[in-house]
């Protein structure tokens, strides 16, 4: 293009002619080109007025007859709308000649209506040449397009552009059509110049419009509901042509003054026939039909993938609310839903102009008078409510999520005169009961009730703060989006709703049918967190809109409303329900019970041995029911939880309640509870501002306790209190021990009252207690006793001569008073006593009364005395618990050797039976007793264990060795190769600890022997090693001996021929079966005595 | 036969007091601030709030000797605590303060409980045990100064338990002492007025109803007796009522004389109906001797709670009777 364009005229005219006179003469390509280039030299002032001139080539090429090549119709469209786009049309006869002229070109020779076969470029250069030409047009002559005697040139226009846009395969194409509608009917959008009609040109307009409003409304609903894959541009194009066209047709100010319409038609002859007049029996019918079709078009529109379409939607929306709200009333309500839809829309973009919109429309509703606007939306919403159940059966996610945005939507739009809409009592009934039959969750699944905790007790450390909600099961759809707009929903209702109203109706469904206890419960979880306005997606400009006239709900409303709540979901039947299998049947039980212990409250312990009567016949939950029983749970935690979080700080005064029932639950089997469970005391930490779980429990100890205390009275009711008990336990310190020791003593007194049938429960819990003991006052003592009580002087009797030498050596250096050193520190090496027995003692003899004893160890020996008994009970759980909680005692004990003795020696006999004759899961854990109990007062046991436990074990051992033996790799699995090696893993430290005498030691390596054998599994050769080792420490020589006995690798010389030779059993022997071991030990046995002769030579 | 209810347990239990609780009294007037004031035999005085249920401060003014009867005084926002240190301290609990503001010297070595009489005529009257055992002085709280000492003539043994009222005539005292014998003194005059051999053991509580111008008194035995004045003021034995278990630490009317609560050794405590001495209700909650039972004097009858606390440590708190 040149810079410089040609601004002469004349010039310009005769730099124009040669190519125009030679087109006319040649219509060829290269001369349309030559021309197409000539012009673009020209400028625009010279081009408007050499218009004629230079355009006549061009439509001489079009005219001439016969056929012609397409790129020649091409090219010269091309140039003419270069001639178009840059001048404009003065008279109406060029225009009125270039329209048609140019629509002949696109439709067929033999039917003006249809298009013609042509190429795609064809025609999307001929419409982009319409296109300029109806941009280039000047008003005046523009409007006599839309004079009667033209209708039936418009009509084939119109009807040529919706046949492209409707049939037409290439989006171009169907984009420029409805572009060329758009421009027709001046709405066009582009960012040319265009013509402004004033109100009469608009009515003109309209009426020519009226004639073809059918086939439009027809064609582009056609379009609009067309193939997704056509594209979003066609779509909203053709959308957009929709409601400019019904816009005019039917704007209300035109219609209203319709007797202006009047045309004299009887002039018009044949062509009157055609002219409409808009009457209002005309209007009305027309308005019919336009809802039909509007309604197809939303449908098709409002839940669109792309979001210019929805976009695009809520224009339409606008514009026809805003033009024609009166003359199709009929269709506001499917407009309104269709910007209610909007509302929600993920698309900011879509949401913002949708807000805009709605305030608008508020806004007109408001200077109109009001109350039409809410009428219309609570019937809509009424209607949309009435199917909604219907609609979640059926439709898709994607459908049920736009329905559920739709009535999100509504209530935004309603803000506060939800509450009016709410009062009555069947809008009222419908939600709740859709609310009821969308939420219904899905218990089909197994994982429900198989999902268990293993953790016995629950971990209140920081590592949980976060705990997730679980995702829940829906029967009728699994889109998150839609449960979280379900959610949105119920917010939206406690918000702006009455929360009396809602909760009181809520509560009653809660109770009025298990089938929607759950569904209620959920729904009241969110209005309550509605109701605190927590969670709530609003736009600003739209809640400042209704801040004025909505007064929040007061927060004391809010907080009754909670308490009715939250008292209602732990009440007995709502709370204690069976959520396993196993513990079904006593779950059950106790439930059934709890009328009758209703009676008998106070009296447990007398009504414990009463079976009900209804007991018999009573079967055990289906899987389903289970299901629906952990999930209510985990909805009513969660509640708990968002009701905290809803209360802020003021939830603190309901801790008093509903603590303990949440820490029942965070120790729940089930691993959904537990985990709920620990999301609602998340939730109560940050409410109450806790810094963590522990925190919380430890600040509230007090209120618990409480519940433990009264609830360890009614075991049958409240089974739990002693598992809450040991979950304090666990995360307490010793601050708690004042605040408890009167509930330990409960909980031993229940202990004794119902030995029989609680006694693992309880049991439990002590443990957890003793545990926690251990870790509160950690044994000083234990540190002190630790060192090895092996005294180097225990070989008295030196087996070689240099041995005997480096005694004499240092018996001499004593004598000079050079090894006082090491006098000194073999004394060290002697156990001391611990200080703490010795201040105990001291403090004894003083007073004649013995000294309070301090709160743990007086507990802890009451713990113990209670385990004397139950060491004997009947079920292996609760022996082995007991065990452990002994295990525990002792430990706290040990500083108090006075205490300890004589509890111990209550023990033994029950702890002897646990050692010989019980279950062999039974024994390996007494055994461990056994070697601690040795560890803390071992002198006191020697002769027990000497003579009552040993003969046994090393029989015991002696007799499996040969099974051991002989057994295969699948040994390893059984109990009894568990005991073995139980019982030689504690043999050792035990022959230490106890420091026995030797005929013991030599029972003990004699049935160890055979464990040295490569063919016993390798975790008893190795467990049988370690007793070597620690009989090496009490007494190597001993111990070098029978080795030596079984394998002896070295013949010893002698040293002097005056001794007798040395001959062991050993000696001669070939490679066995014991040869690796006995080396290996034999080895360390000689590194060991190297050490130490190193060692003292080194002093 | 209709079966009665079964006793209900405790709506709560105030626990942390680390010693045992010797006496309750219930200050429910505040708005809004339900208050229970206990102490304790380690000399101190908790206050509970029983919206929250926890100790909202703890006093203590008695150099940890037990203390064995507190009193909120209503007229001057005051309260008092009698501890065995032999003395009563008057303390100012305004605006969170907690002093004591002066202490009154009992000379009593015994335990027996101060009484407190705030009448009509803005005069508030304090009797409290003194050095001899026997002796009763009462005084003007507000001047501290004595009015009267009242030592009754013949050989009644240890002054036990009191109860100072206003009568018609002025105000009167009922007196418990060891011989078992309730005497009513003339507190204007100075002189008894009539004399009960109610027990055979010493009387160990006491308390009046000015409305029936009924009392009722426990001891050491079995025994729960009432007795009324009659127009000449002199007592009369009315009825008695016989116990499972020996031994009664206090005894409580309720303000609206419907229920009679009696603190037992066996850990119980008893309700009675108050008109006949019928028995309602054994509460069994404590594992050791109940020292003492109160009842709330909250504006709203439904509020109205009973506390007993008790040797084990804890205060229990129910809510018994208060529907109708």
């Amino acid at each position: 293009m040149a810079d410089h364009q040609i601004d002469d005229p004349k010039i310009a005219f005769a730099y124009l002619r040669p190519s125009c006179v030679l087109l006319t003469k040649e219509p060829i390509l290269c001369n349309i080109q030559a021309l197409s280039g000539h012009l673009r030299a020209v400028s625009d002032g010279a081009l408007q007025l050499l218009q004629d001139y230079a355009l006549f080539p061009l439509r001489f090429v079009l005219k001439t007859p016969g056929p012609k090549r397409e790129a020649l119709v091409q090219a010269a469209m091309e140039a003419m709308t270069y001639v178009l786009e840059n001048t404009c049309i003065h008279s109406w006869e060029s225009l009125r000649d270039l329209f048609s002229e140019l629509c002949l070109c696109l439709c067929s020779p033999t039917d003006p209506g249809k298009p013609a076969p042509a190429s795609e470029e064809l025609k999307l250069a001929v419409l982009r040449c319409l296109d300029a030409l109806l941009h280039s047009a000047y008003g005046d002559v523009f409007f006599k397009l839309y004079e009667p005697t033209m209708l039936p040139g418009l009509g084939a226009a119109v009807s040529l552009f919706l046949a492209l846009a409707e049939q037409e395969k290439a989006r171009e194409v169907q984009t420029e059509a409805l572009k060329c509608l758009l421009s027709l009917f001046i709405q066009c959008d582009c960012s040319r110049t265009h013509l402004e009609p004033e109100k009469e040109e608009r009515r003109m307009l309209g009426s020519a419009l009226a004639t073809f409003l059918p086939g439009i409304t027809r064609a582009l609903s056609q379009v609009i509901g067309g193939d997704v894959r056509q594209g979003h541009a066609v779509t909203v194009k053709a959308m957009r042509v929709w409601y400019t066209t019904v816009g005019l047709v039917m704007e209300d100010d035109q219609l209203q003054n319709a007797s202006k319409d009047n045309i004299d038609t009887s002039e018009l002859g044949r062509v009157g026939g055609l002219v409409v007049k808009r009457t209002p029996s005309w209007s009305k019918a027309t308005s019919k039909r336009l809802t039909l079709a509007l309604q197809k078009v939303i449908s098709c529109t409002s839940a669109h993938q792309h979001w210019r379409v929805r976009l695009e939607l809520v224009n339409l929306s606008d514009y026809l609310l805003a033009r024609c709200s009166r003359s199709l009333a009929e269709c506001t309500g499917p407009l309104l839903e269709a910007l209610v839809g909007a509302v929600n829309d993920e698309e900011p973009r879509v949401k913002e102009r949708c807000s805009a919109v709605l305030d608008e429309v508020a806004r007109r509703n408001q200077a109109n008078g009001g109350q039409a606007l809410k009428d219309v939306l609570s019937e809509n919403l009424h209607g949309l409510v009435s199917s909604l159940p219907r609609l979640m059966r059926t439709t898709d996610d994607k459908r049920k999520l736009f329905v559920l945005n739709v009535f999100l939507g509504y209530l935004k739009i309603l803000g506060p005169q939800i509450d009016l809409v709410l009062t009555s009592a069947a809008h009222l009934q419908r939600i709740s009961k859709a609310l009821m039959q969308v939420l219904e969750l899905d218990v089909s699944d197994v994982r429900i009730v198989e999902e268990r905790t293993f953790a016995h007790l629950v971990d209140l450390g920081l590592e949980t703060l976060e705990a997730q909600l679980q995702r829940k099961y829906f029967l009728y759809f699994t889109d998150d989006k839609i449960f979280s707009a379900l959610k949105q929903i119920c917010r939206m209702l406690g918000h702006y709703g009455n929360i009396y109203l809602l909760v009181d109706h809520f509560l009653d469904l809660y109770k009025e049918s298990l089938a929607y206890r759950k569904q209620a419960a959920l729904v009241l979880n969110e209005i309550i967190t509605g109701a605190a306005g927590i969670g709530i997606h609003m736009e600003p400009s739209r809640t400042d809109n209704f801040r004025i006239n909505h007064s929040k709900t007061n927060h004391e409303d809010l907080k009754s409303a909670v308490m009715s709540i939250v008292e209602e979901y732990i009440s007995l039947n709502n709370w204690h329900l069976p959520t396993v299998m196993e513990h079904a049947d006593i779950e059950q039980q106790e439930k059934l019970q709890s009328p009758i212990s209703a009676i008998m409250r106070g009296h447990e312990g007398n009504s414990l041995h009463l079976v009900p009567a209804s007991n018999i016949g009573h079967r055990s939950p289906t899987l389903h029911q289970l299901n629906s029983n952990i999930w209510q749970i985990c909805i009513q935690l969660e509640g708990i939880g968002a009701f905290a979080l809803a209360l802020g700080s003021d939830f603190c005064l309901l801790l008093m309640t509903s603590l303990y029932p949440v820490l029942e639950k965070a120790g729940d089997e089930s691993l959904l509870v537990s985990q709920s469970a620990l999301g609602a005391m998340h939730n109560l930490c940050v409410a109450c501002n806790y810094s963590s779980p522990k925190d919380l429990v430890i600040s509230n100890a007090d209120y618990l306790l409480n519940d433990v205390s009264l609830n360890l009275g009614r075991p049958s009711v409240h089974p739990h209190a002693p598992r809450v008990l040991a979950v304090m336990f666990a995360h307490s310190d010793a601050t708690l021990l004042p605040l408890v020791v009167d509930v330990v003593q409960d909980l031993l007194t229940m202990l004794d009252l119902s030995y029989d049938q609680r006694s693992l429960q309880f049991s439990s819990a002590l443990h957890s207690l003793m545990k926690a003991m251990v870790r509160w006052f950690p044994s000083s003592a234990k540190d002190h006793i630790k060192p090895p009580r092996v005294p180097p002087s225990q070989n008295p009797k030196p087996l070689d001569l240099r041995q005997f030498l480096l005694d004499y050596k240092k018996q001499k250096e004593l004598a000079e008073g050079i090894g006082a050193n090491e006098e000194d520190l073999s004394d060290a090496e002697m156990p001391p006593v611990a200080p703490g027995c010795e201040d105990h003692s001291g403090l004894e003899e003083g007073p004649d009364v013995k000294p309070e004893l301090p709160m743990h160890v007086s507990v802890a020996k009451d713990v113990m005395e209670r385990c004397v008994h139950l060491l004997s009970h009947t079920s292996i759980g609760t022996r082995l618990k007991v065990l452990g909680i002994v295990e525990l005692c002792v430990n706290v004990l040990s500083e108090t050797e006075n205490e300890l003795l004589p509890m111990v020696h209550r023990c033994w006999p029950a702890l002897l039976q646990r050692l010989t004759n019980d279950d062999p899961l039974v024994i390996p854990q007494a055994f461990r007793v056994l070697c601690v109990l040795g560890e803390l007062c071992g002198d006191f046991l020697r002769k027990r264990v000497s003579k009552e436990v040993l003969p046994r074990l090393t029989s015991a051992l002696w007799r499996q060795a040969e099974t051991s033996a002989r057994s295969g790799p699948l040994y390893t699995h059984t109990l009894t190769y568990k005991l073995q090696l139980a019982v030689l893993q504690g043999l050792g430290p035990l022959c230490v600890r106890l420091d026995l005498v030797d005929s013991d030691l030599d029972n003990i390596s004699e049935a160890c022997l055979p464990y040295l054998s490569c063919r016993q599994p390798i975790g008893l050769q190795e467990a049988c090693l370690s007793v070597f080792r620690h009989l090496m420490q009490v007494d190597p020589d001993a111990c070098w001996f029978r080795l030596t006995e079984l394998c002896c690798p070295t013949a010893y010389e002698l040293p002097h021929m005056s001794l007798h030779p040395v001959r062991l059993s050993g000696m001669d022997r070939q490679r066995n079966e014991y040869t690796d071991n006995v080396l290996k030990l034999l080895h360390e046995l000689q590194l060991c005595e190297e050490n130490e002769t190193d060692s003292r030579a080194e002093k | 036969m209709v079966m009665a209810r079964p006793p209900p347990d405790p709506l709560f239990t105030l626990r942390g007091s680390a010693a045992p609780v010797n006496t309750l009294q219930f200050h429910c007037s505040t708005a809004g601030r339900p208050l229970l004031y206990s102490g304790s035999e380690k000399g101190c005085v908790h206050v509970w709030n029983l919206n929250n249920r926890r100790a909202e401060r703890v006093l203590e003014g008695h150099d940890g000797a037990s203390v064995i009867w507190v009193s909120t005084v209503d007229s001057t926002d005051a309260f008092l605590s009698q501890g065995r240190d032999m003395r009563v301290c008057v303390w100012d609990l305004h605006e969170g303060r907690s002093a004591v503001t002066h202490s009154l010297r009992t000379g009593s070595v015994g335990f027996c409980q101060c009484s407190l009489l705030e009448a009509e005529t803005n005069k508030t009257l304090l009797a409290l045990p003194a050095e001899h055992t026997e002796e009763i002085k009462v005084m003007e709280l507000a001047s501290q100064t004595p009015v009267r000492s009242l030592i009754p003539d013949s050989k009644q043994g240890m002054l036990m338990c009191m109860k100072m009222f206003q009568a018609e005539s002025g105000p009167l005292l009922c007196a418990g002492y060891e011989d078992g014998s309730v005497v009513l003194w003339d507190v204007s005059h100075g002189r008894p007025l009539s004399c009960l051999k109610a027990h055979p053991e010493p009387v160990m509580c006491l308390d009046f109803d000015t409305d029936r111008q009924k009392g009722i008194s426990g001891s050491s035995d079995k025994t729960l007796t009432s007795w009324i004045i009659d127009s000449q003021q002199n007592l009369q034995m009315q009825n008695s009522v016989l116990l499972t278990n020996p031994g009664v630490s206090q005894l409580c009317i309720r303000a609206d004389g419907k229920i009679v609560a009696a603190a037992g050794w066996d850990g119980n405590v008893r309700v009675f109906g108050w008109k006949r001495l019928k028995p309602l209700a054994v509460l069994q909650h404590h594992k050791d001797l109940v020292h003492s039972v109160a009842f709330s004097n909250h504006p709203e009858a439904s509020q109205r709670l009973m506390a007993a606390g008790s040797k084990d440590q804890r205060i229990s708190v129910w809510s018994i009777y208060s529907e109708s």
